[in-house]
């Protein structure tokens, strides 16, 4: 069996643990740069405030209904999510981290009577500990788990767990799932299962076996078996390293000089870099872009890009600014309001097998020493406190963050403040 | 809040004896292992106002909240009180439910009809400047 366990509305239920306020008020956080709503409480639902709507359209309304606004402040959201994990991890041993408000639990070893229990044991101590609301599908495969998730929240509202148990309880929650609505399941193919009449979950399960394999691909029959309870996806305990790293941004202002957007794909490429360290990788290419925006039809339009084979593979800092600003030269041009940069590291290999040119000077240790020190400045003083020269110290490229509530679980100046 | 330090060393033997000390180290003392039981249910919070002065918490002491503990009669707990934050004595029976500040100048909160009260976390520990006491001091 395994469990999914899912956070409700996670970033807008981070806000509320330290503004009690909130709660019963209809929240939204937006996405960077403050563009459109991308997390919204019960209430902010239950006004038909959608999905990426867009927030410079809902100004008027967010104030006529006593929206609460924020930006989205993904230090604060990232501390929580590991402390929500962490919990977890008291519970039930093997789990797997599926996204930022997202886990997989895998309840072999748990005996069948106690699961309903053990759903019931992992919400509560996850909403004391943490303060967070999750809901919980427990199944027999991960597919089956995701759904019966998303089954809970519609018909569990007041348990927020659903154990689908038995095969009228499965079929139930079949039957009441579009298969659009399936894990793993496109619109495009969603399209084409409608189109032959496969309309639910349900259907689709018992879909003969004929059609199936003159019809589906590989792909499309793992998930068939999975609908049908046998497990066919792999566990992934283990972050898979990532294949491509991409650090891209829209300006808090346009900018008009390359100083400027220097400055903003120094800051970005150095971010890239640390995610490479972390992860151990180094990257023989990069891809560098820079563009107005399109929406800004008083502009003239602008985008380009290039990719860069580099000398060597690397995860330094200074190289990777070195190389991202060559290609930003190649790229640049003058007589536009630029909105956005970003590059994308790829081609990676794990850092111990970096090949070195026979005659090119190796990273030498002392570069390394830099680098480890940095990371330990910037992880023990603040983020980006120590940074190269070319990061710069202008603000003008910085999200546009108005809303940003208080890094209060990561910075001391920032914890809650009681008066009593 | 996860922070551990290790002791490490890497014994370059040059001519001499090895240290005698090597087989005896122990990890530092951690006053994270001590003041927090629970780190991921542990948060830290800062009081502003002089309600708990008697309890020797000060503005400016910052407070250990731990979410984890069920709150009993007579912890100190940070609760909200009709969606506000406050830190008070909590006292509690089967009868009725108080919060008890360390002031005289501030009155006790009775929990009552149509009224939220919520205990948030039990304060595990305070953290305070000896300079910040001056306040909590009658002389």
């Amino acid at each position: 069996m395994y469990a999914l366990v899912d956070c409700n509305n996670f970033y807008c239920s981070c806000e509320r643990v330290f503004e009690p306020r909130l709660a019963n008020r209809p929240v939204v956080v937006l996405s960077n740069n403050d563009g459109c709503v991308i997390s919204r409480s019960e209430e902010a639902k239950a006004l038909g405030i959608k999905m990426g709507a867009p927030s410079f359209l809902f100004a008027d309304f967010f104030k006529k209904h006593h929206v609460a606004v924020y930006s989205s402040n993904y230090t604060l959201y990232g501390d929580i999510s590991n402390r929500v994990m962490k919990t977890i991890a008291e519970l039930v041993p093997r789990f797997e981290v599926y996204s930022i408000d997202e886990a997989f639990l895998d309840l072999y070893e748990f005996p069948r009577h106690d699961l309903a229990e053990l759903g019931k044991k992992v919400k509560e101590s996850i909403i004391k500990k943490t303060g967070i609301p999750v809901t919980l599908g427990i199944a027999a495969t991960k597919t089956l788990a995701k759904m019966a998730n998303k089954y809970a929240k519609r018909n569990r509202k007041d348990t927020g767990v659903f154990w689908a148990s038995n095969d009228q309880l499965i079929d139930e929650m079949l039957a009441s799932t579009d298969v659009g609505d399936i894990w793993g399941i496109g619109e495009q193919y969603a399209k084409f299962l409608k189109k032959n009449k496969f309309t639910t979950a349900l259907g689709l399960r018992d879909a003969p076996q004929e059609w199936v394999r003159a019809n589906m691909t590989v792909v499309g029959q793992r998930l068939l078996t999975e609908l049908r309870g046998m497990p066919a996806i792999q566990w992934q305990a283990e972050e898979p390293a990532k294949k491509n790293i991409c650090t891209a941004r829209g300006f808090g202002e346009l900018l008009k000089t390359k100083h400027e957007v220097g400055e903003a794909l120094a800051s970005y490429a150095s971010i890239c870099a640390d995610k490479l360290r972390k992860q151990k990788s180094c990257a023989r290419m990069i891809e560098v872009f820079a563009e107005t925006n399109p929406f800004r039809r008083e502009d003239k339009q602008f985008r380009r890009s290039i990719r860069m084979q580099l000398p060597v593979a690397t995860n330094h800092t200074a190289n990777l600014i070195k190389q991202a600003m060559k290609a930003l030269d190649i790229i640049y041009a003058e007589g536009f309001n630029y909105h956005k940069c970003g590059i994308v590291v790829m081609d990676l290999v794990p850092e111990d097998a970096v090949q070195y040119p026979l005659y090119e000077q190796t990273e030498s240790a002392k570069e390394k020493k830099l680098l480890s020190a940095l990371d330990q400045l910037n992880k023990s003083l603040g983020k980006d406190l120590v940074r190269f020269a070319s990061q710069g110290y202008s603000k003008k490229w910085h999200l546009k963050q108005m809303k940003l509530s208080p890094c209060y679980t990561t910075r001391i100046e920032d914890i809650l403040k009681v008066k009593n | 809040m996860n922070a551990h330090t290790l002791p490490y060393f890497t014994t370059e033997v040059k001519a001499g004896f090895p240290s005698p000390a090597l087989d005896y180290i122990e990890d530092r003392i951690d006053l994270n292992d001590i003041f927090i039981k629970h780190p991921h249910a542990t948060f830290i919070v800062e009081c502003t106002g002089d309600s708990m002065i008697d309890a020797f918490i000060p503005p400016k002491a910052k407070l250990i909240v731990d979410r984890s503990l069920n709150a009993t009669n007579g912890d100190i707990v940070l609760a909200i009180v009709n969606g506000e934050f406050t830190v008070k004595y909590l006292q509690k029976n089967s009868i009725k439910t108080k919060l008890i500040p360390a002031n005289k100048k501030y009155q006790d909160i009775e929990m009552q009809e149509g009224m939220q009260m919520e205990v948030w976390g039990v304060v595990t520990g305070i953290m305070i400047d000896p300079r910040d006491l001056k306040t909590c001091m009658r002389w």
